[in-house]
């Protein structure tokens, strides 16, 4: 199912993809010696897609994701997003990141108005917006709490607000949800499924559980250290709308077997084996559940 | 008894004791009141000439407020701009470090050479004295902004000059305002420096020339008014900390 309905000036941006990295490398001069954080990766997203970006901590995913948001810039290679390269932030991309960087002289409200407040524009404009949002992610109620009085969930949840203010069109999240527990990133884990069904933005997410890349996205692209790029881009074959009750299927436990090989052994170049489910092509969703 | 009460009960006891001893040492110690005055003698002179005092006491306050205002504005304006940029700290830090390296008392009287025998001299001295550490701690405040909620202005494209009042002066509040307490102190201090070196009147005035004609418990009282004075200007700077502090942490 796609809930989408794209602008036609996009259509082509849609089909060549919408997002598009090439080549991308980042290398950090640490002391002397130059580090290759990341290395040759290229991959596209269509737009409307559910990527996860899947590793273990210290593979550059996160570097990846910040290149993709503009805070990073890459030492080679392309990136770009919409048809255009990326330079620098955009209002257009929202982001999320593992801390969720709440101001704790803020209300929740406040909090997720941020965005609007620190561009200098008018407070009236984004209220209603910003209550809409609090009140989708279960919020209500705690719209002059300050992030102290919330648990660690809900300050995710407000900052979720913050980065959807703008009605961005791409949302990146950078482990957004590893510091909560189990529990409740499993709810976590649902309400974002819930708020990508309702928008329907084109999302990457990093992370370092193959569960959650499992459950969440369309496409799961794996990396690995040594070399820090991507080894592996799979689809993800369960149906839309999705909830946390695909995880107790076994293709769903096989699935995250696979994903765990590809990690441990360092990916390389895989051949497809009978049961690996169908590989999605960028934006097309869905597939037999 | 609450721990609140005991705050204002027991400074107020050990304070008593103090002058109870020092009463009795100078009653039965036959201390002469020239060296050392009791404070029964030191309070009948403190109300005798309350009204003097007081109008000494409102010129030094006066001075000393101007004092602190511009401390605290040089301090934070210093602060900003050697927080701003590693250049700026560069060409700045060194220098107001050596500055503050100096004993300030031994410039004293190049202020009179500079600015003359008036406010301009005494609250420009004092100020030089007190704006320390308000730019010390601001700057170490302005220095350690959380770093994520940084990025996250970045991510907004938000300008350094929004991200400065909006997210790096409210993640400073706390460091400022230590800086401005100890500077409330001392903006006093440097008025009263000021006042022994050019003035006519003031409270630092007062006690020099009771001083002079060998009156101590002149002196002393003069002396009482002026630790009335600091104390209620640190009282007002402790409040409005606390008010700061209030709608930081909410």
């Amino acid at each position: 199912m796609d809930t989408l309905a794209l602008p036609v000036a996009s259509d082509a941006v849609a089909a060549r993809g919408f997002i598009e990295v090439r080549q991308a490398r980042k290398v950090y001069t640490s002391g002397d010696k130059p580090v290759e954080a990341l290395s040759d990766v290229s991959f596209d997203v269509a737009k409307g897609e559910f990527i996860a970006i899947l590793g273990p901590s210290g593979c550059g995913k996160s570097t990846l994701l910040m290149m993709c948001g503009g805070l990073e810039r890459a030492t080679g290679g392309t990136i770009e997003i919409a048809g255009r390269p990326m330079t620098g932030p955009r209002p257009s991309i929202g982001i999320m990141f593992q801390d969720p960087t709440l101001l704790p002289w803020k209300t929740v409200l406040q909090n997720v108005m941020f965005p609007a407040h620190i561009l200098g524009k008018p407070d009236a404009q984004y209220r209603d917006r910003a209550r809409q949002l609090v009140d989708m992610v279960g919020l209500q109620g705690f719209e002059n709490k300050r992030p102290h009085e919330l648990s660690g969930g809900m300050r995710q949840r407000v900052a979720i607000c913050r980065a959807l203010l703008n009605d961005p069109d791409i949302l990146l999240m950078d482990e957004p949800f590893s510091a909560l527990d189990a529990i409740t990133r499993d709810e976590m884990n649902e309400a974002l499924l819930d708020i990508w069904r309702h928008y329907g933005k084109t999302a990457l997410f990093v992370t370092h559980s193959i569960r959650e890349a499992v459950l969440l996205a369309d496409r799961v692209l794996v990396m690995t250290r040594r070399p820090a790029t991507v080894v592996a881009d799979i689809g993800v074959p369960f149906g839309r709308p999705r909830d946390i009750s695909v995880s107790e299927t076994p293709e769903f436990a096989k699935l995250c077997a696979d994903l765990r090989g590809m990690i441990e052994h360092g990916g390389g170049k895989r051949a497809r084996r009978p049961g690996d489910g169908p590989v999605l092509q960028p934006g097309r969703h869905g597939g037999q559940t | 008894m609450s721990e609140r009460t005991l705050s204002f009960v027991l400074p107020l006891a050990s304070a008593a004791v103090i002058a109870l001893a020092w009463q009795l040492t100078v009653q039965f110690g036959d201390i002469r009141e020239i060296i050392l005055p009791a404070p029964s003698a030191i309070a009948e002179k403190l109300l005798r000439t309350m009204p003097s005092l007081l109008d000494q006491a409102v010129v030094t306050g006066r001075e000393a407020l101007a004092a602190f205002a511009l401390a605290v504005a040089a301090g934070f304006v210093g602060a900003a701009t050697i927080s701003s940029s590693k250049i700026l700290r560069e060409i700045f830090y060194p220098a107001i470090v050596t500055l503050q390296l100096i004993p300030k008392v031994a410039l004293a009287p190049l202020f009179v050479i500079f600015l003359g025998i008036d406010h301009e001299a005494r609250v420009t001295f004092a100020a030089l004295l007190s704006f320390f550490p308000v730019l010390i701690s601001t700057a170490v405040g302005l220095n350690n902004t959380d770093l994520s909620a940084l990025r996250l202005c970045r991510s907004f494209g938000a300008s350094p000059w929004r991200t400065f009042w909006s997210v790096r002066v409210p993640f400073a509040l706390p460091h400022f305002f230590s800086g401005v307490r100890i500077s409330s102190t001392m903006a006093v201090t440097g008025i009263v420096i000021a006042e022994f070196i050019s003035a006519k009147e003031g409270l630092g005035f007062a006690i020099l020339a009771a001083g002079a004609r060998s009156q101590t418990a002149a002196a002393f009282a003069a002396i009482a008014v002026l630790c009335i004075l600091g104390l209620a200007l640190y009282g007002a700077v402790a409040g409005l900390e606390r008010l700061a502090i209030r709608w930081y942490r909410g």
